[in-house]
């Protein structure tokens, strides 16, 4: 389909169209117009990814500017799903232009995921994959071969240098499996490939931490240009990501692996002052020159980066008394014990920056300038040092990353050391949490570099708690109904059990027997309606955990396991991944399944349940955050002093849009339907309810808003009844589906109301001059 | 329109979508009332539905509401195709305990064996060739209630002994069985199961998709009524084993629409026509009644009697007929036993209904002889609004709207085209 958006031409790759994809398209085209940061809240499953693509594609090839798009996802499998949509709409576009674009799509993940070597590609831990790949690839192993000494060198990377580096793949469109693929086939590494073609091409998608994470930013994402456009999928927990990208643990044990780092680092500057002192001399020379001149070895094999943002980077020489190589290592050896000593104490301690490095000015006549210079001078010793396996100095370099941290932002952050894992625990396992608060300190660069931002999700709502919690100003703010041919959804919030005892999961009435039976009750009955799959989501583990055993006890599994599979969500990965393989298959056969999990873990983010995955979803309370947890009492206040959003305010937000997160996962589209039902007394409450998306909002009724387990159980087996009648496609032709024309004559209505509206304007001046 | 007829019109829509389009249309449809403990229900209010006209009378209104429900008559696809009139069936009952919840007026157990009977006297009602069999589901295990045969009343006589549900329901098992009871069927001979499916999941002791595969690969159709929500797997069985008909599976709104997706599955299935193209012969005898003067005993009962048919080929005395004879396995059958299959393969055209605007060239009905309503009652607006006068499209004689339901429900032909010379 093609259509116009004012003078845009917008090749769409199917024959009809969702209303809210055209109006989501015309949003996003005024804001690129406009530039700034936009913020749009779309349902799921009604083709966000495509809608934004086609656009944005559409955009790039009729403006001479050729913005280049930086598309920016959460998960593997998003990356790989908006690669797939990618390359269905160019396969369009070239059948409907009838030439071929030149254009270059290229994912980009880690090199765990894209590594070829017939030996690191079996690693299991990323880390240990970044690091034997970087023995292999550095510049001077190069340099050590051609010099005759025996290393190894990855085949794949060495095939990348005989090319043009500028035309490393052919144009087109590659997911990773294709990139991969054809590494394999002319034997080149894929990671290297995308990395050195990323200048190159016209859209890059890929995870969030290449953008955000300065550690990463710095070497991935330099060298795009400013007028790109920048976008944020799935950006529900945008805030989030910013914020543990800054933020580091350091445990005992990790301090301990730092120490024996350093003692490694000793060893082997002693070795080589030995051996080679002219190396340790020409890199005193050049940290003396400053150290972005220090900087100018390819920045693809570093060691590591500096953590801190670009703006902050310090361009004078670094501090003479950790220039030379023996007094840095010592420099670090202090500071390493120093850490140690204060992880000794037995009692919290909470402060800031500031005060931090007054303590360690006091102790160790440490002052704020060399750590800042710490990470930068650390990578420049392991580089100087030509030191390959640098996966042994992973915890110094946490170590050294944290120095920076902490001498460079004196706002924002906060140190706090909690010697006990819990609150009843007698034997001492402190960390200390170096934790980031403002979320706009990781983003701010990307708002400040880049013209066109967009941050886009599902869930957004409220929308603007985002523009203040991460500093921007939206050109464009804006959520989006769902038009629909039948309520393919519904919506309960029960407030009381059968027995009209309210039900929620306060903390006070969380562990009240009557609670927990009702909450069992809900459970019992709507695994007894609904077919096939019913995913439960509870607050935290620690509920879930203590929910269950009181169900054990009361025989309300016993129960639910006549009619269905019982299936719990672990911390554990591996464990999670078994229990949904089952789940999926129970769905799939007829036996039908309960998923039990948790708001905030891995289900709840990355895990789709269409169609008959999942029927119903129930949120069993509602997932605030630990409260007593002290990083977000930190981060509470925080947020009040900085930025004036209230504590309650700031909770119930995060409350709600994981909530909406949770229903969300059952409803991946319009021709899908599913039972969303919030069980919480709280949720009857309009100041919980209005934190909903629109979408999901405008589908609760009233009369849904305040009922009791059997109330809404009829109400479900109504609803299940009527989802279950024929309906085809062509029943949503029109309402909820838009063809070529009645595309057309919407613009047309628009237009002569944009218009009338004008005209009416217009004659109110009239009489305002008059 | 005034406004009073507005009001009526939106509620009657409500109330009749879910009465009489079942499952014909979706579009705009509420759920419906007919569910759940009556006070569970939402509010039927009856007199929001009946609405004074103008005159304050109610007799328009309730003539209205009359001929509403009589032209609920599903509106068939005409088109003839090639059906497979020789049909075995298999119904599988689900005796689970799933059946004990009362969400209709009555327990679904009761419900469903009341319907059950209903549907084995439909079914040899308008297929008396076909044959049928009987499989219940307790405890996750199948066991066969009746042998594939053609009697209705032995079948009637199980079902009505049939009192307990107990357990949960094995859709493989049921379709195992039903199998194994198909699979030998001559080709000219159609393999259908009809499975009513009160619960919500089943306990299957193996690969329930291997069970598919054997399915479709016999040829054997599943028709699916679930009584309750769609299931996944039920409908996928149904998509894989009915290539062309999409409505093979079939979830129930209310008793009324239960009781039609079953009598929907008495009509002869349509054959798919590359597979089965090749027509056989089947030999079948019509016997003549004979009435004895000594009783002499039936191979069918073996109970002494004088009245019966002898076979043609073996001279065996049978009862009844439709049967296959017990001796020499001939089919007996009568000539009017093929007659009342064929109106399936021939279906009679669907009558048009004429607006107002269409010109009257009768006064009366043609075949009952009762006076059309006059056109000068009518006010101009409702010129496209039906005049109650329905027209044959081969003969274009107009018919009332109770004699277009007895000749398309009962008699499938038409009065005007039996009349006419040609």
């Amino acid at each position: 389909m093609k259509f116009y958006i004012d003078d845009l031409p917008v090749l769409f790759p199917y024959p009809r169209i969702y209303p809210e994809q055209y109006q989501y398209m015309c949003d996003l085209k005024h804001s690129l117009d406009a530039g700034g940061a936009a913020l749009l809240e779309m349902p799921s499953g009604t083709g966000k990814t495509i809608s934004l693509l086609s656009l944005i594609i559409s955009y790039q090839s009729h403006y001479p500017e050729h913005r280049k798009l930086i598309y920016c996802s959460r998960t593997m499998s998003e990356i790989d799903k908006a690669l797939a949509e990618l390359k269905r709409l160019m396969q369009y576009r070239t059948s409907q232009l009838g030439y071929e674009e030149p254009f270059l799509g290229l994912g980009l993940s880690s090199r765990k995921n894209l590594c070829l070597h017939p030996s690191v590609r079996r690693e299991k831990n990323g880390n240990v994959v970044d690091a034997r790949c970087r023995s292999m690839t550095a510049g001077f192993v190069k340099e050590q071969k051609q010099a005759g000494m025996d290393v190894q060198l990855c085949d794949f990377h060495e095939n990348l240098e005989d090319l043009e580096p500028h035309s490393l793949v052919p144009n087109g469109v590659w997911t990773l499996d294709d990139i991969t693929d054809y590494g394999t086939k002319h034997v080149r590494c894929p990671y290297f490939t995308v990395r050195r073609m990323l200048p190159f091409c016209n859209v890059i998608i890929y995870s969030y931490h290449y953008l955000l994470d300065p550690k990463i930013a710095e070497r991935v994402s330099k060298e795009l240009s400013k007028d790109c456009i920048v976008v944020f999928d799935e950006a529900h927990n945008i805030d989030n990501v910013c914020i543990e990208s800054l933020s580091i643990d350091l445990t005992d044990s990790s301090l301990r692996k730092a120490t024996r780092g350093v003692q490694a680092l000793e060893q082997k500057v002693n070795e080589v002052k030995q051996s080679d002192a002219k190396k340790l001399q020409d890199e005193y020379q050049k940290l003396v020159s400053g150290l972005q001149g220090a900087n100018t070895a390819s920045d693809e094999e570093q060691f590591m980066s500096n953590p801190v943002l670009p703006e902050d980077l310090l361009q004078e020489a670094v501090p003479g008394n950790i220039r030379r190589a023996e007094h840095f290592v010592a420099f670090l050896k202090r500071f390493v014990e120093y850490l140690k000593t204060r992880m000794k104490v037995l009692h919290v301690i909470a402060e800031t920056p500031t005060s931090f490095l007054q303590h360690v000015k006091d102790l160790t006549f440490i002052d704020a300038k060399p750590l800042r210079f710490c990470a930068e001078r650390l990578n420049s010793l392991v580089r100087a040092l030509q030191i390959a396996a640098v996966d042994d100095f992973q915890s110094l370099q946490q170590v050294a990353t944290f120095a920076t941290l902490v001498s460079t932002y004196e706002r924002g952050f906060v140190l706090i050391l909690e010697p006990f894992e819990t609150e009843n625990a007698t034997v001492p396992n402190p960390i200390l949490h170096f934790s980031c608060l403002d979320a706009a300190i990781a983003i701010k660069p990307v708002f400040d570099r880049f013209r066109s931002v967009i941050i886009t999700s599902g869930t957004l709502s409220p929308l603007d708690m985002y523009p203040k919690m991460l500093q921007f100003n939206s050109v464009i703010q804006e959520s989006y109904g769902m038009s629909l041919a039948r309520n393919c959804f519904l919506p309960m919030v029960i407030t009381r059990g059968g027995d009209q005892v309210s039900i929620s999961s306060k903390f006070e009435a969380r562990n009240d027997p009557s609670v927990v039976r009702n909450y069992g009750n809900i459970l019992i009955e709507y695994s007894k309606i609904v077919p096939d799959g019913l995913v439960a989501f509870f607050p935290s583990y620690l509920y879930l955990e203590s929910i269950v055993s009181s169900w054990q006890s009361m025989g309300i599994l016993d129960e639910v396991w006549k009619y269905k599979l019982i299936l719990v969500e672990t911390p554990d990965p591996h464990e999670t991944t078994l229990a949904l393989e089952t789940y999926r298959a129970a769905c799939s056969n007829g036996r039908g399944a309960v998923l039990l999990s948790v708001a905030r873990g891995k289900v709840s983010e990355g895990v789709d349940f269409d169609h008959h995955y999942g029927r119903a979803v129930i949120m069993f309370g509602i997932p605030y955050q630990y409260t007593e947890s002290r990083i977000l009492k930190a981060r509470l206040e925080f947020l009040r002093d900085t930025y004036q959003i209230r504590e309650a305010d700031f909770l119930t937000f995060d409350a709600m849009r994981h909530a909406a997160q949770c229903l969300g996962r059952v409803l991946r589209g319009k021709d899908d339907h599913g039972i969303m039902v919030l069980a919480d007394k709280r949720y009857g409450r309009s100041d919980k309810r209005t934190k909903l998306p629109k979408w999901i909002q405008q589908y609760i009724t009233e009369g849904a808003t305040n009922l009791s387990t059997d109330m809404s159980i009829a109400l479900s087996k109504k609803f299940l009844r009527s989802m279950a009648q024929p309906f085809t496609t062509a029943d949503q032709e029109g309402i909820s589906w838009w063809s070529f024309e009645d595309l057309q004559s919407h613009q047309k209505k628009s237009l002569k109301m944009k218009t009338a509206e004008t005209e009416k304007h217009d004659e109110e001046m009239d009489i305002d001059m008059t | 329109m005034s406004k009073a007829d507005k009001n009526y019109d939106s509620d009657k829509s409500e109330s009749e979508d879910e009465q009489q389009n079942g499952r014909v249309s979706n579009k705009g449809r509420k759920s419906d009332d007919n569910e759940g403990y009556t006070w569970e229900g939402e509010y039927q209010r009856s007199w929001d539905i009946v609405q004074e006209d103008a005159e304050g009378s109610l007799i328009g209104v309730i003539a209205g509401l009359i001929n509403a429900g009589k032209r609920k008559r599903l509106l068939r696809d005409t088109t003839p195709l090639r059906r497979g009139i020789i049909r075995h069936m298999v119904l599988v009952l689900d005796l689970s305990s799933a059946m004990e919840e009362r969400d209709f007026h009555h327990k679904r157990f009761e419900l469903q064996i009341k319907y059950a009977v209903e549907f084995v006297m439909e079914y040899f009602e308008q297929n008396p060739i076909s044959q049928l069999s009987i499989i219940g589901v307790k405890d996750g295990i199948a066991q066969r209630i009746s042998d594939l045969h053609g009697n209705p009343q032995s079948h009637i006589q199980k079902l009505k002994s049939l009192r307990e549900c107990n357990g949960s329901f094995s859709l493989q098992n049921a379709l195992e069985m039903a199998r194994a009871s198909l699979s030998h069927i001559a080709s000219h001979g159609t393999r259908e199961v009809l499975i009513i499916f009160g619960s919500i999941f089943s306990s299957d002791p193996g690969d329930i998709f291997r069970t598919v595969d054997a399915l479709v690969s016999d040829q054997i159709r599943v028709q699916i009524v679930g009584l309750a929500a769609e299931v996944a797997i039920c409908r996928e069985i149904c998509d894989r084993t009915n290539s062309s008909s999409t409505n093979a599976y079939g979830v129930v709104l209310s008793e009324q629409h239960f009781r039609e997706l079953l009598m929907e599955s008495t009509i002869p299935p349509a054959t798919n026509s590359s597979k089965t193209a090749d027509s056989s012969l089947v030999m079948m005898g019509f016997p003549s009644k004979v009435i004895e003067q000594l009783p002499s005993l039936c191979t069918c009962h073996s109970l002494p009697s004088r009245g019966g048919f002898h076979c043609p080929r073996c001279r065996a005395k049978v009862c009844t007929l439709p049967i296959e004879c017990p001796s020499c396995k001939l089919v007996l059958i009568l000539s009017t036993h093929l007659a009342r299959s064929y109106h399936h393969l021939f279906p009679l055209k669907n009558w048009i209904d004429l607006p107002w605007s269409a010109k009257p060239t009768s006064s009366h009905c043609f075949a009952c002889q009762v006076p059309f309503p006059k056109a000068s009652e009518a006010s101009d607006q409702d010129q496209a609004a039906s005049s109650m006068r329905f027209e044959c499209p081969s003969c274009k004689l107009h018919f009332c709207i109770d004699c277009d339901i007895f000749a398309h429900e009962q008699l499938h032909e038409c009065f005007g085209c039996q009349c006419s010379d040609n």
